[in-house]
C-alpha cells in the first residue's frame, strides 16, 4: 500500500497521522496485504459466508418498557453538552 | 522495581477476589478499555458477569491494564508487554482475572506464567457490559492459577442473559471434570512451524493419552482470516469513538470534521490506526469479495472442519509458540477457537512451557479432564 492510498484511507476513517505514522501503516499494510494473496488458493466455490458461528434463532423479548439508562447519566460522559444534548460546533454557517 | 498491573485497585482480600480487564464495566466505575479514547469514561451500567460473581460472594480486587480494547495487534513491542490480568493472578493479588482475548496474547502468556487461560464456547458467557471489539468473537474468558477455581468461577457467570442477544437459550452450565477416555489430536502441519521446546511441551503432555497424527487444514491462511474479519468488526466497533458522544476529545478544531478527525488521530494507537485502515481496506468495493466476503466463506470451511476433527477427538493439542517470532504469524495458533468459537484450554506445564487443548462447542468438561489428569 502506497502512502497516497493510506491517506485517502485516512480521510475516510477521520485519522490525519504524522508521516512517520503513515510511513509504518504503509509498510505494515503492505506486508498484511502480501500475505492475503494466500487466499486465492483456497477453493470456496458453493461455500456460503459464515456471519455467526452460532446456530441461533434470535428470538425478541416481549415489548415490554424497561429502565434503561437516564439522559442525565448518558449526557454526564459527553465531552460539551447543552439543553440535553450533545453538543458539537457549528456545522452549517 | 515492582512492575503494577491495575488501573484501579481495591483493598480487598486476594483469596476471594477477582480482578477485570479495564473493558469489563463496573457501574460507576471508570472503564478505559486500555485507551486514551476512553481515559474518563464512567460506566453507566454493570456488565453481567461481574454482577454475577458479586451475587456469588466475591469481591473485586481491581481493573487490570491490557492492550487497547485487546485488539489484535501487530506492533511487537505491544505483543511483548505482560498483560495485566496474567500479571495480577501471577503475583496473588486476586483469585482470577476476566479478560476478552482475541489476539491470543493472553492464551499465551497465562501458560508461560504458570497459569492457565480458559476460553469458553462463544456464546455461553454474556458479553453485556464489555466494550466490543470483534464482535462475532469477542469472549469473556478467565484466567486462573488452579483450574478448579478457574471451571467453579465459569460455572457462576456462564448462562443465558437476556440483555445478551447472542447467549444460548441454556440457562446455566455445570462443570465437572469428564473422567476419561480421551483420544487427543497432534495437527502434524503445525508441529512442523514449532520449536522444539514447543513439539516437547505436546509430546510430553500427550504421552499418556490415545494420541493421533492429525492435519488442522487451511492453518496457512487462519491469520490472514483473522486479521481480515477482526480489522472489518474494529472498524466498524470504533466508529462511535468521534469526541462527542462520550471519552476524549481534543482541544483544539476548527470544526466538526476537525474534531472527529483530531480526536481519533490524538486518541487512537498505532495498532488501532491501522486496524482502521485495514478495515476501510478490506471493506471498499474494490476488495470486499476478495478479502472479506473471502474470509466469511473460508471461516465456514474451518467451521465444517472442526465439527469433523471433533468428531474424532476429544481434544486438538496445539502449541503456544511457532519458530517465526512474528506476532502475525503467531496468532494463527489462537485463530482456531476463536474463529468456531470453540472452548479452549492453555495449559501451564513448567520448564515445558504450555500448551492449548481446544474442544468441540460446549465440550469444556472433557478439557477440564485432561487438565484434572483423566486419561
Amino acid at each position: 500500500m502506497d502512502l497516497q492510498t493510506v491517506l485517502e484511507y485516512e480521510a475516510m476513517v477521520k485519522l490525519d497521522l504524522p508521516e512517520s505514522e503513515r510511513i509504518w501503516i504503509a509498510e505494515k499494510a503492505s506486508m498484511l496485504e502480501d500475505s492475503f494473496s494466500e487466499l486465492s488458493k483456497v477453493d470456496t466455490e458453493g461455500i456460503e459466508p459464515l456471519i455467526s458461528v452460532l446456530d441461533l434463532n434470535y428470538t425478541l423479548r416481549e415489548d415490554i418498557p424497561i429502565k434503561s439508562i437516564s439522559r442525565e447519566e448518558i449526557l454526564s460522559n459527553s465531552p460539551e453538552q447543552c439543553d440535553g444534548y450533545f453538543q458539537v460546533p457549528k456545522t452549517i454557517e | 522495581m515492582k512492575k503494577e498491573f491495575f488501573i484501579t485497585r481495591y483493598d480487598v482480600k486476594a483469596e476471594n477476589s477477582f480482578a477485570l480487564d479495564d473493558n469489563i464495566m463496573v457501574k460507576d466505575g471508570l472503564t478505559t478499555g486500555g485507551s486514551k479514547m476512553l481515559h474518563n469514561f464512567v460506566s453507566p451500567l454493570q456488565a453481567t458477569v461481574v454482577e454475577k460473581l458479586l451475587d456469588a460472594g466475591m469481591e473485586l480486587a481491581g481493573k487490570t491494564k491490557l492492550d487497547e480494547f485487546t485488539a489484535p495487534g501487530i506492533a511487537a513491542e505491544t505483543c511483548d508487554i505482560l498483560s495485566g490480568a496474567v500479571g495480577a493472578v501471577s503475583e496473588g493479588a486476586c483469585k482470577i482475572a476476566l479478560c476478552n482475548d482475541v489476539s491470543g496474547k493472553i492464551r499465551r502468556q497465562a501458560p508461560e506464567n504458570g497459569l492457565y487461560y480458559i476460553h469458553p464456547t462463544y456464546g455461553t458467557v454474556s458479553r453485556f457490559g464489555l466494550i466490543p471489539t470483534v464482535s462475532s468473537m469477542d469472549q469473556i474468558g478467565i484466567v486462573c492459577k488452579n483450574i478448579d477455581d478457574g471451571f467453579n468461577a465459569l460455572g457462576i457467570i456462564t448462562g443465558h442473559d437476556e440483555k445478551d442477544v447472542t447467549t444460548f437459550p441454556q440457562k446455566s452450565y455445570a462443570y465437572t471434570p469428564k473422567e476419561g477416555g480421551f483420544k487427543i489430536g497432534i495437527p502434524s502441519n503445525v508441529m512442523e512451524l514449532t520449536d522444539e521446546k514447543g513439539r516437547k511441551a505436546i509430546y510430553n503432555f500427550t504421552g499418556k493419552y490415545d494420541t493421533e497424527e492429525t492435519e488442522l487444514k487451511y492453518f496457512e491462511v487462519f491469520a490472514q482470516v483473522m486479521y481480515i474479519l477482526s480489522s472489518a468488526e474494529i472498524g466498524n466497533n470504533t466508529s462511535r469513538y468521534d469526541g462527542v458522544k462520550f471519552g476524549y476529545r481534543t482541544e483544539n478544531y476548527t470544526g466538526l470534521n476537525d474534531l472527529y478527525t483530531k480526536t481519533r488521530t490524538e486518541g487512537f494507537g498505532l495498532d488501532m490506526k491501522l486496524l482502521s485502515i485495514m478495515g476501510a481496506h478490506v471493506l471498499s468495493r474494490q476488495n470486499y469479495e476478495a478479502y472479506y466476503l473471502k474470509s466469511m466463506k473460508i471461516r465456514r470451511l474451518i467451521k465444517e472442519h472442526a465439527i469433523d476433527l471433533f468428531s474424532r477427538y476429544d481434544a486438538i493439542a496445539l502449541p503456544l509458540k511457532l519458530n517465526d517470532p512474528d506476532p502475525y504469524k503467531n496468532s494463527a495458533l489462537y485463530a482456531f477457537a476463536t474463529l468456531c468459537g470453540l472452548p479452549s484450554v492453555s495449559v501451564p506445564l513448567g520448564s515445558d512451557g504450555g500448551i492449548q487443548l481446544i474442544s468441540q462447542v460446549k465440550n469444556e468438561n472433557s478439557l477440564f479432564g485432561i487438565c484434572k489428569g483423566g486419561r
